[in-house]
């Protein structure tokens, strides 16, 4: 091995924008993403998806499909059922209405007797190529016997709803109200103001661009699955105990290259139970590469909350209370994690960085024949989030304060800390006036007369918002472990069960043992996605750099602790007469050393291993000021964002490239929720409206281009030994808000109302409000 | 099956082709170049944009048979024979044009489809040209100035 080049390794530490390492076999096409792994004699598994919203299966003929040359196998739900496949684990830990443990639908791996939304699996067919599993998949006859079937949430709660499940009484599968519903009362009654808005955050595609992709195959006589997924533990568990006669150690689970996971990849989905288990019986690899369409009829869905938010205040704007009635589409097929969002991590942030003293939210899941919902980027925070800032605008423009100044009348102060909201959720920290300050300044709030002026010169109407907020990041486990190894061939390998997928965060972990080992990064690797090497929770939350760092961090240290002691064997002098440097040992005073990689050559296999694990003491908090721009053309309700600037309280930054990536990215989904997306149902026959990206429209290059964004590092996360407050959701959960908010007060600043539209912010949705065709009042049920 | 034979990255290429097999089925499955990737089944990403005879083209919308005695481009072929990366991988990854990664090969494809008509491009052009290529993890914002630095054009 070459003696590394350790002249620039403090070019690489932590703080730095370092380059990504993850880039160069990205940028030449050489990525490993999961349908690149091409094994020899590898099959095709095609899916039977149901066109039916809802309906008993009668009949599948699979008789045709089998005999057609080069089909290896078809399956049906009761196949499976028959072989001992069992259903995905059930949602639990969340009550009924009336105080019952829930009780969910079982999730099939292929549907069994019924169908609950359009595009479920109910066959599966294994040939040669896709070719022959596509006319196979054509010649499956399924006789599916409709039954009323019902997608909109607020139709599913209607008196005379189809009943979808008999644990679902009016069709509401679980309920939650927390906070003090009577106290919250008198308040109201008692309040100088109060304010009511209908606000629907509409159903999404989280639409990672690589669509997910699964290949099973038999090595040594265990399962070994590859896939796209943000949870690698999670699948093998499951894969062992839904699959007859599996044991836990005979699976293994290897994630490559993740194109794009945003909540959506978190976990086992029932197709990965098909592929692994024909691959199991036919004893050969077989992969599904799900189309778009696909992934639009049959991925986790995001959001798809409907709530009629009130808010009450004194007569000097001060907040008294927040009362919310919601109701969460979490579809056919209600999951874990998609019940977790919809009752309690969205409330966990709603009242924010407003020191707000009483609330009553009201929460129902309820069921309805679509697709399951999940995790999308964001996960409850931005539906809160949204209904939050929407009622404070509402709220500025009733009372006539300016919006930024009634949400400084509210802030909690920075002596308040640690703060404990109402949901009993406790910031450890935050300067949020400071940071609304800085905000206004970068966002030039008080010059926006002038550049209203200019915009009505050319025929504009011109709107502005500030959106003030926290969110909460971490996840349901705190706790990582990090293996790390020095090679004698000159590596420092670390192995972490948190999982790559597009976040860098293979960068950011080398940068901080570059801190500690001192050696250039390309000494550093690192190697995550196999649960034979590693398990854990994975990566989802804004999780993986404040607990996978700190282990890296904890870990690399006891490694450099390690070599030491072993250093000082070798060289035969007290380990406390030696001091580290730049991958060299050196015994203080004299010319005798040993450099770290021969040192590790030394040893017994070649390598000094140690393991660490850490674990932040609670959620990290970060926060921002988000503000927004538009010019609203008044001829054709288009809206153009025009000005866009944030002020991110982030803690301790790794590596400020990749951060400002994650909020400005981040971002464009949150105006890609404002302004254009939209999963639509049609609501008499229940068939998906949005299903390719020619109907579901996602940001394209022309969206935005001007944000400044600026990190405020003061103020670091007190719970973690990184200092570093979580950052992937933060842009999202912003900018929805901030671009709508800003829409509301173009149009409110030339009289006309828009405080009931609904989002995307379509030219057609601001041209009806133009012409003074707001939607009506929600009817919400009594 | 039919023979085809066309140049793939300044190779002569002999392969059998369906007449239904796609262009980028035949560059990810005999042909082994899997930094052509499939996002969508309606010709929207463009994840798969390659160049043929120099334009950008999605792979996914093209038969093999068509592309019959063309000079074929794809992202694995940008790369200097002594490994040097080409000016615009070079700047995406300076510029942080990439997170997945999943869209990149046909975002630079589509740039470089772009920059081979139009050397120093505006702003807008730039724009335009990728308007056929989505992606769901940067916001654009250094995809367009990577095309930028590798143009050699001021922002």
């Amino acid at each position: 091995m070459s003696a590394p080049d350790v002249g620039n390794v403090g070019r690489f530490g932590s703080g730095r924008a370092v380059q990504r390492i993850e880039d160069a076999a990205l940028v030449q096409g050489q990525g490993r993403f999961t349908d690149d792994v091409q094994p020899p004699g590898q099959l095709v598994m095609r899916f039977v998806r149901s066109n039916h919203a809802r309906g008993r299966i009668v009949a599948i003929d699979t008789r045709a499909a089998r005999a057609l040359p080069g089909v290896l196998a078809v399956y049906t739900g009761a196949d499976l059922q028959a072989a001992g496949v069992l259903a995905l684990p059930l949602a639990q830990g969340f009550p009924r209405a009336d105080g019952q443990p829930i009780s969910p639908p079982p999730r099939h791996a292929l549907a069994v007797d019924s169908v609950g939304f359009v595009g479920e699996a109910v066959a599966a067919v294994v040939a040669v190529s896709s070719a022959v599993a596509r006319e196979a998949a054509d010649l499956v006859m399924v006789d599916i016997d409709d039954q009323p079937a019902v997608v909109n949430v607020l139709d599913a709660v209607a008196p005379g709803a189809p009943a979808l499940w008999p644990q679902a009484p009016g069709n509401v599968v679980a309920e939650l109200r927390h906070g003090k519903p009577a106290e919250t009362e008198a308040a109201f009654q008692a309040a100088a103001h109060r304010v009511q808005l209908d606000i629907i955050n509409q159903r999404l595609a989280p639409s990672p661009l690589e669509p997910r992709t699964v290949l099973a195959f038999i090595e040594a006589g265990r399962l070994v699955v590859r896939l796209s997924n943000q949870m690698p533990t999670a699948v093998r568990d499951t894969l062992a105990k839904c699959l007859p006669g599996l044991a836990t150690e005979q699976v293994r689970v290897v994630v490559g290259d993740v194109g794009g996971g945003f909540g959506m990849k978190t976990g086992p989905y029932p197709e990965d139970l098909v592929v692994a288990f024909a691959a199991m019986q036919l004893q050969q690899p077989v992969k599904w590469a799900a189309e778009r369409l696909e992934e639009f009829l049959s991925a986790l869905h995001g959001r798809d909350l409907s709530t009629r938010a009130e808010m009450a205040l004194d007569a000097h704007g001060r907040v008294l209370a927040l009362r919310l009635r919601s109701y969460g589409n979490v579809g056919a097929y209600p999951t874990p994690t998609g019940l977790f969002i919809a009752l309690a991590v969205g409330p966990w942030v709603t009242t924010g960085i407003y020191d707000i003293p009483l609330i009553d939210f009201h929460l129902s899941a309820v069921m309805t024949n679509t697709a399951p919902t999940g995790a999308y980027r964001g996960a409850g925070r931005p539906e809160a989030v949204f209904i939050t800032e929407r009622l404070f605008d509402a709220a500025a423009r009733q009372l006539g304060i300016a919006p930024p100044e009634l949400r400084r009348r509210n802030m909690i102060q920075p002596s308040q800390m640690p703060y404990r909201n109402p949901m009993g959720q406790t910031y450890d920290c935050g300067q949020f006036e400071r940071v609304l300050d800085q905000g206004l300044v970068l966002g030039d709030w008080a010059g926006f007369e002038a550049r209203c002026a200019e915009s009505q010169a050319r025929g504009k109407w011109r709107g502005r918002s500030v959106t003030t907020f926290l969110e909460w990041t971490g996840g349901p486990v705190l706790v990582e472990n990090v293996a790390v190894c020095v090679t004698g061939d000159g590596f420092v390998e670390l192995t972490s069960a948190t999982m790559p997928m597009g976040q860098g965060i293979a960068t950011s972990y080398a940068q901080l043992a570059v801190d500690v080992f001192g050696v250039p990064i390309d000494r550093i690797r690192v190697l995550q996605g196999d649960t034979d090497r590693a398990n854990g929770f994975g990566s989802a939350a804004s999780r993986s750099l404040f607990t996978g760092g700190a282990a890296v961090m904890v870990a690399s240290q006891k490694g450099v602790d390690t070599a030491r002691e072993l250093a000082a064997e070798a060289l035969e002098v007290a380990a406390t007469d030696i001091d580290y440097a730049e991958g060299r040992f050196q015994v203080v005073g004299t010319d005798l050393g040993i450099d770290l990689f021969e040192l590790a050559g030394r040893q017994p296999g070649a390598a000094i291993q140690v393991q660490a694990s850490a674990k932040a003491e609670g959620a990290s908090w970060p926060n921002a000021c988000h503000l927004a721009e538009v010019e609203v053309d008044p001829d054709t309700g288009e809206v153009a964002l025009v000005a866009y600037a944030s002020v991110n309280d982030i803690g301790r930054v790794i590596n400020p490239q990749i951060v400002q990536g994650q909020v400005e990215g981040g971002a464009v989904q949150g105006i890609g929720q404002a302004l254009c997306e939209h999963l639509a149902y049609d609501r008499e026959s229940g068939q998906l409206l949005a299903a390719s990206f020619m109907d579901y429209a996602m940001p394209h290059a022309d969206v935005f281009r001007g944000f400044k964004t600026v990190f405020d590092t003061s103020v670091p996360c007190t719970t973690n030994r990184l200092g570093a407050k979580g950052v992937g959701e933060l842009g999202t959960i912003g900018a929805t808000p901030a671009v709508v908010n800003a829409v509301i007060d173009a149009l409110a600043r030339q009289g006309v109302r828009a405080d009931r539209v609904q989002m995307p912010l379509t030219p057609a949705v601001v041209w009806q409000a133009l012409q003074g065709q707001q939607p009506a009042p929600i009817n919400w049920p009594a | 099956m039919p023979l085809l034979e066309l140049t793939v990255n300044t190779r002569p290429v002999r392969s059998e082709a369906d007449v239904t097999t796609l262009l980028v089925e035949l560059l990810r499955g005999p042909l082994g170049l899997t930094g052509t990737h499939v996002g969508c089944d309606t010709a929207q990403c463009g994840a798969c944009t390659v160049l043929v005879d120099g334009e950008a083209v999605k792979a996914c919308s093209v038969l093999a048979l068509q592309v019959a005695g063309r000079s074929v481009t794809t992202i694995e072929g940008l790369t200097s024979a002594d490994g040097s990366l080409h000016p615009l991988q070079q700047a995406f990854s300076a510029c942080h044009g990439l997170q997945c990664g999943f869209c990149t090969p046909g975002m630079i494809m589509a740039a470089q489809g772009l920059l081979s008509q139009t050397p120093q491009p505006s702003e807008a052009e730039i724009v335009h040209a990728l308007e056929g290529n989505l992606c769901r993890c940067t916001g654009y914002v250094n995809i367009v100035a990577a095309v930028q630095q590798a143009a050699g054009v001021t922002r």
